[in-house]
């Protein structure tokens, strides 16, 4: 908790990081700490690498989580809720227009063209953070079979990926859960 | 009004599941919007994945374009606050308690189980949209090469998606 600070003041810091952050996580982290640590220093290093911690392995967006767990430690629940509200604001209203302008010119020729290629394109996309995440993540043959096996749940079983992933997290307590 | 309320829940309980980033509610979200409720077609559904990857802040911006097209504005609205919802509630949890979090062991061991399963269930989506939206040469072309950019060299995704945006308004 730190006096010098307002509510006012974070919501409005994380308002800017919200809109700017166009972009990769890892930038965002940059600028993140160059505003944050460096320049207003409402948070030490230490505090800063925590929060970005906590943002990995919490449930959701990791970059909007660090920000929630930077404004409970300025601000408790009042400084989370402005960080929440200011990082999603830009973007929620930026989709939400950007959905208006999609549903209002659905069958218009020129935008089904775009939307043919983008399409592609995202499929692209996805297969890349596949990649990436499998070489990070799949490390012994234990990682691969989880991997295997879930593929083949969804894609020829069609089982419902929520059950898959609480099935995932209980085998994974089960077989990793033990002390060595 | 019941639809919005089921909309809202089902944010809820895959945002409150989603370990290690956006992509990781694909597999669900596409199950239960897509082939569950038809909600959205397959297309629609990639179209709401582009379009939250172009605004600011994470993929999980794409849960407001799925609420507008099922119930308007407000559906758009309550779809942002329904994902945001569980992360608040479990990381203002988690910052209190790091210590105890940080060193349990059953958190540590499911998130072994669920990361490499993600990658599962990813691939299985990503093969479901690929029969939809790579449908001739030029569309594999396209995310063949959509692929090797962001795998291999460090470009904005943002730029590849309006490139191929470009590339369909002129070519398709």
């Amino acid at each position: 908790m730190d006096d010098r600070i307002t509510v006012r003041d974070i919501f409005w810091k994380f308002l800017k990081i919200g809109s700017l952050s166009f972009g990769g996580v890892y930038s965002m982290l940059a600028f993140f700490e160059r505003e944050l640590v460096e320049k207003q220093k409402w948070l030490t290093h230490e505090e800063f690498v925590e929060s970005v911690a906590i943002g990995q392995m919490t449930p959701g967006p990791p970059i909007v989580n660090t920000g929630i767990c930077i404004g409970y430690k300025l601000k408790r629940l009042r400084g989370s809720l402005a960080t929440t509200v200011g990082q999603s604001f830009t973007g929620s209203l930026l989709a939400i227009l950007l959905a208006i302008f999609y549903v209002k010119s659905k069958g218009n020729v020129l935008l089904t063209s775009v939307m043919k290629g983008v399409g592609a394109a995202v499929v692209g996309l996805l297969f890349s953070i596949i990649f990436k995440m499998a070489k990070t993540s799949i490390r012994d043959y234990k990682a691969a079979l989880f991997a295997v096996t879930a593929f083949f749940a969804l894609a020829l079983l069609k089982m419902n990926p929520i059950g898959l992933i609480l099935a995932s997290g209980i085998l994974g307590c089960i077989i990793y859960g033990r002390r060595p | 009004m019941m639809v919005l309320l089921k909309v809202c829940w089902i944010l809820v309980v895959i945002n409150s599941l989603t370990i290690g980033g956006g992509f990781v509610m694909l597999p669900m979200l596409q199950k239960e919007f897509v082939e569950k409720n038809h909600w959205l077609t397959n297309q629609e559904f990639l179209d709401a994945i582009a379009i939250g990857q172009l605004t600011p802040g994470p993929l999980t911006v794409m849960n407001a374009v799925i609420g507008y097209k099922i119930s308007g504005v407000i559906g758009g609205v309550l779809a942002m606050v329904s994902s945001y919802l569980p992360c608040f509630i479990i990381v203002t949890i988690v910052a209190k308690y790091y210590y105890n979090y940080k060193e349990s062991i059953i958190v540590q061991s499911s998130f072994k189980g669920i990361k490499p399963a993600v990658i599962g269930l990813l691939a299985a989506v990503g093969i479901s949209l690929g029969n939809t939206a790579v449908v001739d040469p030029l569309t594999f072309g396209i995310a063949v090469i959509s692929f090797g950019v962001i795998a291999f060299t460090k470009t904005d995704p943002s730029f590849v998606i309006i490139g191929a945006g470009i590339i369909g308004a002129t070519l398709l």
